[in-house]
Protein backbone atom coordinates (compact mmCIF):
# COMPACT_ATOMS: atom_id res chain seq x y z
CA UNK A 1 0.00 0.00 0.00
CA UNK A 2 1.75 3.13 -1.04
CA UNK A 3 1.23 6.27 -3.04
CA UNK A 4 1.43 3.97 -6.24
CA UNK A 5 -2.03 2.67 -5.08
CA UNK A 6 -3.29 5.85 -5.06
CA UNK A 7 -2.28 6.56 -8.10
CA UNK A 8 -3.47 3.38 -9.81
CA UNK A 9 -7.08 4.20 -8.12
CA UNK A 10 -7.88 1.43 -6.08
CA UNK A 11 -11.01 1.23 -4.42
CA UNK A 12 -11.52 2.84 -0.73
CA UNK A 13 -13.25 0.80 1.61
CA UNK A 14 -15.01 3.00 3.86
CA UNK A 15 -15.66 1.34 7.43
CA UNK A 16 -17.84 3.62 10.21
CA UNK A 17 -17.94 3.01 13.58
CA UNK A 18 -21.14 3.87 14.48
CA UNK A 19 -21.34 3.99 18.32
CA UNK A 20 -18.28 2.56 20.27
CA UNK A 21 -18.75 1.90 23.85
CA UNK A 22 -16.94 4.94 25.25
CA UNK A 23 -19.39 8.34 24.78
CA UNK A 24 -22.49 8.03 24.15
CA UNK A 25 -25.45 9.74 23.73
CA UNK A 26 -24.32 12.43 26.43
CA UNK A 27 -21.94 13.65 23.99
CA UNK A 28 -23.83 13.66 20.94
CA UNK A 29 -27.84 12.61 20.85
CA UNK A 30 -27.54 11.44 17.44
CA UNK A 31 -25.29 8.25 18.38
CA UNK A 32 -26.86 5.38 17.95
CA UNK A 33 -27.25 3.06 21.10
CA UNK A 34 -30.64 0.75 20.84
CA UNK A 35 -30.39 -2.31 18.46
CA UNK A 36 -33.09 -0.75 16.27
CA UNK A 37 -30.81 2.75 16.27
CA UNK A 38 -27.82 0.67 15.44
CA UNK A 39 -29.59 -0.81 12.85
CA UNK A 40 -30.99 2.07 10.92
CA UNK A 41 -27.49 4.14 11.50
CA UNK A 42 -25.98 0.83 9.63
CA UNK A 43 -28.39 1.23 6.90
CA UNK A 44 -28.05 5.07 6.42
CA UNK A 45 -23.65 4.24 6.54
CA UNK A 46 -24.42 1.66 3.85
CA UNK A 47 -26.08 3.93 1.72
CA UNK A 48 -23.57 6.79 2.03
CA UNK A 49 -21.03 4.60 1.07
CA UNK A 50 -20.13 2.19 3.82
CA UNK A 51 -19.26 -1.43 2.78
CA UNK A 52 -18.26 -2.33 6.72
CA UNK A 53 -19.68 -1.48 10.06
CA UNK A 54 -17.55 -1.64 13.01
CA UNK A 55 -20.06 -2.72 15.71
CA UNK A 56 -20.56 -2.75 19.78
CA UNK A 57 -23.79 -3.38 21.67
CA UNK A 58 -25.15 -1.15 24.59
CA UNK A 59 -27.61 -1.99 26.71
CA UNK A 60 -30.73 0.83 26.49
CA UNK A 61 -29.74 3.28 28.68
CA UNK A 62 -26.21 3.42 26.30
CA UNK A 63 -24.27 1.33 29.25
CA UNK A 64 -21.89 -0.79 27.21
CA UNK A 65 -23.25 -5.10 27.26
CA UNK A 66 -20.74 -7.64 26.12
CA UNK A 67 -23.48 -10.62 26.00
CA UNK A 68 -23.56 -12.59 22.58
CA UNK A 69 -27.39 -12.47 23.05
CA UNK A 70 -27.28 -8.15 22.60
CA UNK A 71 -24.83 -8.49 20.05
CA UNK A 72 -27.01 -11.10 18.36
CA UNK A 73 -30.05 -8.31 18.43
CA UNK A 74 -27.91 -5.91 17.33
CA UNK A 75 -26.15 -8.11 14.35
CA UNK A 76 -29.72 -8.85 13.64
CA UNK A 77 -31.37 -5.84 13.16
CA UNK A 78 -27.89 -4.64 10.94
CA UNK A 79 -28.29 -7.48 8.57
CA UNK A 80 -32.42 -7.18 8.40
CA UNK A 81 -32.00 -3.41 7.35
CA UNK A 82 -28.66 -3.55 5.03
CA UNK A 83 -28.15 -4.75 1.47
CA UNK A 84 -24.72 -6.53 2.12
CA UNK A 85 -22.99 -4.73 4.35
CA UNK A 86 -19.95 -6.37 6.16
CA UNK A 87 -20.18 -6.95 9.36
CA UNK A 88 -17.08 -6.29 12.09
CA UNK A 89 -17.77 -6.82 15.75
CA UNK A 90 -15.70 -5.15 18.55
CA UNK A 91 -14.01 -7.90 20.89
CA UNK A 92 -12.39 -4.36 23.06
CA UNK A 93 -13.24 -3.95 26.44
CA UNK A 94 -11.77 -2.07 29.28
CA UNK A 95 -11.58 -3.85 32.58
CA UNK A 96 -13.53 -6.85 30.92
CA UNK A 97 -12.51 -10.11 30.75
CA UNK A 98 -11.26 -12.34 27.94
CA UNK A 99 -14.38 -14.55 28.37
CA UNK A 100 -16.19 -11.42 28.31
CA UNK A 101 -14.79 -10.01 25.25
CA UNK A 102 -15.21 -12.59 23.03
CA UNK A 103 -18.96 -13.25 23.66
CA UNK A 104 -19.28 -10.87 20.47
CA UNK A 105 -17.43 -13.76 18.63
CA UNK A 106 -20.06 -15.98 19.47
CA UNK A 107 -23.36 -14.87 17.38
CA UNK A 108 -25.16 -16.85 14.52
CA UNK A 109 -23.44 -16.30 12.43
CA UNK A 110 -20.45 -14.97 13.74
CA UNK A 111 -19.35 -11.46 12.08
CA UNK A 112 -17.33 -11.51 9.14
CA UNK A 113 -14.19 -9.39 11.21
CA UNK A 114 -13.69 -8.59 14.02
CA UNK A 115 -11.22 -5.88 15.92
CA UNK A 116 -8.50 -7.29 18.18
CA UNK A 117 -6.48 -4.54 19.75
CA UNK A 118 -3.02 -5.07 20.06
CA UNK A 119 -1.77 -3.64 23.28
CA UNK A 120 -2.53 -1.01 26.41
CA UNK A 121 -4.51 1.58 26.16
CA UNK A 122 -4.94 4.03 28.84
CA UNK A 123 -8.48 5.33 29.92
CA UNK A 124 -8.81 8.00 32.18
CA UNK A 125 -6.44 8.76 34.65
CA UNK A 126 -6.63 5.13 36.55
CA UNK A 127 -7.07 2.77 34.02
CA UNK A 128 -5.49 0.86 31.36
CA UNK A 129 -7.24 -0.94 28.91
CA UNK A 130 -4.28 -4.12 29.47
CA UNK A 131 -4.83 -6.55 25.96
CA UNK A 132 -2.30 -8.43 27.38
CA UNK A 133 0.02 -10.93 24.24
CA UNK A 134 -2.31 -14.23 26.27
CA UNK A 135 -5.56 -11.82 25.56
CA UNK A 136 -4.65 -11.34 21.86
CA UNK A 137 -3.63 -15.00 21.48
CA UNK A 138 -6.52 -16.15 22.71
CA UNK A 139 -9.23 -13.30 20.89
CA UNK A 140 -7.90 -14.19 17.71
CA UNK A 141 -7.54 -17.78 18.30
CA UNK A 142 -11.04 -18.06 18.83
CA UNK A 143 -11.61 -15.69 15.62
CA UNK A 144 -9.91 -18.30 13.78
CA UNK A 145 -11.44 -20.91 15.01
CA UNK A 146 -14.70 -19.50 13.83
CA UNK A 147 -13.66 -17.99 10.47
CA UNK A 148 -13.66 -14.98 11.62
CA UNK A 149 -11.18 -12.41 9.99
CA UNK A 150 -9.58 -10.16 12.52
CA UNK A 151 -9.19 -6.34 11.81
CA UNK A 152 -5.72 -5.55 14.07
CA UNK A 153 -6.41 -1.98 16.30
CA UNK A 154 -2.85 -0.42 16.49
CA UNK A 155 -3.00 2.00 18.90
CA UNK A 156 0.35 3.36 18.61
CA UNK A 157 3.89 2.51 17.43
CA UNK A 158 4.83 -0.13 19.75
CA UNK A 159 1.49 -2.29 18.78
CA UNK A 160 3.60 -2.51 15.41
CA UNK A 161 6.26 -4.19 17.04
CA UNK A 162 3.20 -6.61 18.70
CA UNK A 163 1.79 -7.23 15.15
CA UNK A 164 4.96 -8.58 14.23
CA UNK A 165 5.58 -10.62 16.91
CA UNK A 166 1.64 -11.97 16.46
CA UNK A 167 2.60 -13.16 12.77
CA UNK A 168 5.67 -15.54 14.71
CA UNK A 169 3.25 -16.83 17.10
CA UNK A 170 0.16 -17.64 14.69
CA UNK A 171 -0.34 -17.62 11.06
CA UNK A 172 -2.81 -15.43 9.96
CA UNK A 173 -4.25 -15.11 6.65
CA UNK A 174 -3.44 -12.37 3.95
CA UNK A 175 -4.26 -10.06 3.51
CA UNK A 176 -3.16 -8.90 7.26
CA UNK A 177 -5.98 -6.18 8.10
CA UNK A 178 -4.68 -3.54 9.96
CA UNK A 179 -6.01 0.05 11.14
CA UNK A 180 -3.60 2.86 12.22
CA UNK A 181 -4.75 4.87 15.13
CA UNK A 182 -3.95 8.32 15.68
CA UNK A 183 -4.69 10.86 18.59
CA UNK A 184 -4.25 11.85 21.71
CA UNK A 185 -3.27 9.85 25.32
CA UNK A 186 -1.24 6.38 24.33
CA UNK A 187 -2.51 6.62 20.41
CA UNK A 188 0.28 7.69 17.95
CA UNK A 189 0.65 11.26 17.85
CA UNK A 190 -1.27 12.24 14.91
CA UNK A 191 1.30 14.51 12.73
CA UNK A 192 2.17 12.92 9.01
CA UNK A 193 5.49 11.92 9.68
CA UNK A 194 3.93 9.64 12.17
CA UNK A 195 1.38 8.29 9.67
CA UNK A 196 4.53 7.98 6.94
CA UNK A 197 6.46 6.00 9.14
CA UNK A 198 4.03 3.66 10.65
CA UNK A 199 2.87 2.64 7.04
CA UNK A 200 6.43 1.74 5.96
CA UNK A 201 7.18 0.00 9.50
CA UNK A 202 3.79 -2.35 8.97
CA UNK A 203 4.38 -6.35 7.76
CA UNK A 204 5.06 -6.52 4.09
CA UNK A 205 1.33 -6.43 1.96
CA UNK A 206 -0.52 -4.92 5.47
CA UNK A 207 -3.71 -3.70 4.10
CA UNK A 208 -3.96 -0.37 6.48
CA UNK A 209 -7.06 1.38 7.60
CA UNK A 210 -6.80 5.14 8.94
CA UNK A 211 -8.40 6.48 12.04
CA UNK A 212 -7.65 9.70 13.46
CA UNK A 213 -9.50 10.57 16.49
CA UNK A 214 -11.55 13.56 16.78
CA UNK A 215 -10.45 16.42 14.92
CA UNK A 216 -7.57 14.42 13.24
CA UNK A 217 -10.84 12.53 11.58
CA UNK A 218 -11.32 13.89 8.25
CA UNK A 219 -7.01 14.65 7.94
CA UNK A 220 -6.41 11.44 8.37
CA UNK A 221 -8.56 9.86 6.27
CA UNK A 222 -7.34 12.08 3.71
CA UNK A 223 -4.05 10.82 4.36
CA UNK A 224 -4.96 7.23 4.78
CA UNK A 225 -6.87 7.81 0.72
CA UNK A 226 -3.81 9.35 -0.39
CA UNK A 227 -1.09 6.63 0.68
CA UNK A 228 -3.08 3.72 -0.17
CA UNK A 229 -5.22 2.65 2.12
CA UNK A 230 -8.72 2.93 3.54
CA UNK A 231 -10.57 4.92 6.36
CA UNK A 232 -12.48 4.36 9.40
CA UNK A 233 -14.83 7.15 10.29
CA UNK A 234 -17.50 7.46 12.30
CA UNK A 235 -19.34 8.65 15.78
CA UNK A 236 -17.43 5.83 17.88
CA UNK A 237 -14.28 7.99 16.72
CA UNK A 238 -15.32 11.51 15.97
CA UNK A 239 -18.87 13.59 17.44
CA UNK A 240 -18.02 16.97 15.29
CA UNK A 241 -18.61 17.19 11.76
CA UNK A 242 -16.78 20.43 11.98
CA UNK A 243 -14.85 22.39 15.13
CA UNK A 244 -18.15 23.20 17.19
CA UNK A 245 -20.50 21.88 15.04
CA UNK A 246 -21.91 18.13 16.44
CA UNK A 247 -22.29 15.83 13.37
CA UNK A 248 -25.85 14.81 12.68
CA UNK A 249 -25.42 11.41 11.80
CA UNK A 250 -22.70 8.70 11.27
CA UNK A 251 -23.91 8.78 7.47
CA UNK A 252 -23.27 12.34 7.05
CA UNK A 253 -19.75 11.34 8.11
CA UNK A 254 -18.85 8.20 5.31
CA UNK A 255 -20.78 10.79 3.18
CA UNK A 256 -18.38 13.39 3.49
CA UNK A 257 -14.80 10.95 3.18
CA UNK A 258 -16.59 9.52 0.43
CA UNK A 259 -16.37 12.73 -1.31
CA UNK A 260 -13.07 13.18 -0.67
CA UNK A 261 -11.85 9.77 -1.95
CA UNK A 262 -14.02 10.46 -5.23
CA UNK A 263 -12.75 14.07 -5.37
CA UNK A 264 -9.14 12.33 -5.45
CA UNK A 265 -9.68 10.13 -7.88
CA UNK A 266 -9.88 6.88 -5.99
CA UNK A 267 -13.49 5.14 -5.99
CA UNK A 268 -15.38 4.24 -2.89
CA UNK A 269 -15.24 0.31 -2.62
CA UNK A 270 -18.89 -1.57 -2.97
CA UNK A 271 -19.30 -4.44 -0.64
CA UNK A 272 -18.61 -6.91 -3.53
CA UNK A 273 -15.44 -4.81 -3.87
CA UNK A 274 -14.12 -4.71 -0.24
CA UNK A 275 -15.04 -8.47 0.32
CA UNK A 276 -12.41 -8.98 -2.59
CA UNK A 277 -10.02 -6.83 -1.70
CA UNK A 278 -9.79 -7.48 2.05
CA UNK A 279 -10.13 -11.63 1.60
CA UNK A 280 -13.74 -12.28 2.64
CA UNK B 1 -20.94 -2.02 45.42
CA UNK B 2 -21.61 1.04 43.09
CA UNK B 3 -20.19 4.29 44.27
CA UNK B 4 -22.40 6.23 46.44
CA UNK B 5 -21.89 9.61 44.40
CA UNK B 6 -23.98 7.22 41.14
CA UNK B 7 -27.30 8.51 40.15
CA UNK B 8 -29.69 7.89 37.73
CA UNK B 9 -31.61 10.24 35.98
CA UNK B 10 -33.25 11.46 32.90
CA UNK B 11 -32.24 14.57 32.45
CA UNK B 12 -30.15 17.68 33.69
CA UNK B 13 -30.23 21.64 32.57
CA UNK B 14 -28.28 20.32 28.87
CA UNK B 15 -29.82 16.86 28.65
CA UNK B 16 -32.61 14.65 28.41
CA UNK B 17 -33.32 11.39 27.67
CA UNK B 18 -35.90 8.29 27.04
CA UNK B 19 -34.10 6.43 29.67
CA UNK B 20 -32.67 7.10 32.86
CA UNK B 21 -28.67 7.20 32.49
CA UNK B 22 -25.64 7.25 35.21
CA UNK B 23 -25.38 10.71 36.62
CA UNK B 24 -22.62 11.68 39.18
CA UNK B 25 -23.40 13.67 41.67
CA UNK B 26 -19.85 14.85 42.88
CA UNK B 27 -18.89 16.27 39.37
CA UNK B 28 -22.38 16.74 38.88
CA UNK B 29 -22.45 15.51 35.26
CA UNK B 30 -23.70 12.63 33.43
CA UNK B 31 -21.19 10.44 32.70
CA UNK B 32 -19.92 8.33 29.62
CA UNK B 33 -21.39 5.18 29.37
CA UNK B 34 -17.56 3.25 30.18
CA UNK B 35 -16.99 5.54 33.02
CA UNK B 36 -20.66 4.00 34.00
CA UNK B 37 -19.36 0.83 34.63
CA UNK B 38 -16.96 2.21 36.94
CA UNK B 39 -19.56 3.34 38.93
CA UNK B 40 -21.27 0.51 39.06
CA UNK B 41 -18.03 -2.06 39.79
CA UNK B 42 -19.07 -4.00 37.06
CA UNK B 43 -16.20 -6.16 35.47
CA UNK B 44 -13.19 -5.88 36.58
CA UNK B 45 -13.58 -2.14 37.54
CA UNK B 46 -13.75 -0.40 41.11
CA UNK B 47 -14.82 3.19 42.15
CA UNK B 48 -12.70 3.32 44.87
CA UNK B 49 -9.00 3.09 42.49
CA UNK B 50 -10.32 3.35 39.42
CA UNK B 51 -12.04 6.85 39.46
CA UNK B 52 -10.18 10.46 39.41
CA UNK B 53 -13.72 11.81 40.68
CA UNK B 54 -14.58 9.80 43.25
CA UNK B 55 -10.86 9.55 44.67
CA UNK B 56 -10.62 13.55 44.83
CA UNK B 57 -14.30 13.85 46.14
CA UNK B 58 -13.32 11.47 48.98
CA UNK B 59 -10.43 13.40 50.06
S1 LIG C 1 -17.94 9.21 38.05
FE1 LIG C 1 -16.69 8.45 39.76
S2 LIG C 1 -17.39 9.69 41.51
FE2 LIG C 1 -18.92 9.91 39.93
S3 LIG C 1 -20.45 8.31 40.35
FE3 LIG C 1 -18.98 7.43 38.91
S4 LIG C 1 -17.43 6.40 40.19
FE4 LIG C 1 -18.58 7.80 41.51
Amino acid sequence: MSYETYLAGEPVIVTAALTGGVHGKEANPAIPETPAEIGAAAAAAEAAGASVVHLHARQDNGERAFPTERFQEVTDEVRSRTEDVIVQHSTGGTGASVETRAQPLRTDPPPEMASLDMGPLNRYDHLTSENTRATVDALHDEMQDRGIKPELELFNDGHINETHQLLERRDLDDPLCATLIFGSGTLTRPRPRNFLNAIDDLPEGTLFNTLGFGPHQLAFATMGILFGGHVRVGLEDNVYYERGEIAESNAQLVERVAGVAETLGRPVATTEQAREILGL
Amino acid sequence: MACPYLAYRREDAEHSFDTDRAYCTAAETFVQPMRADICNDRHELDHTTDCEIYLEADE
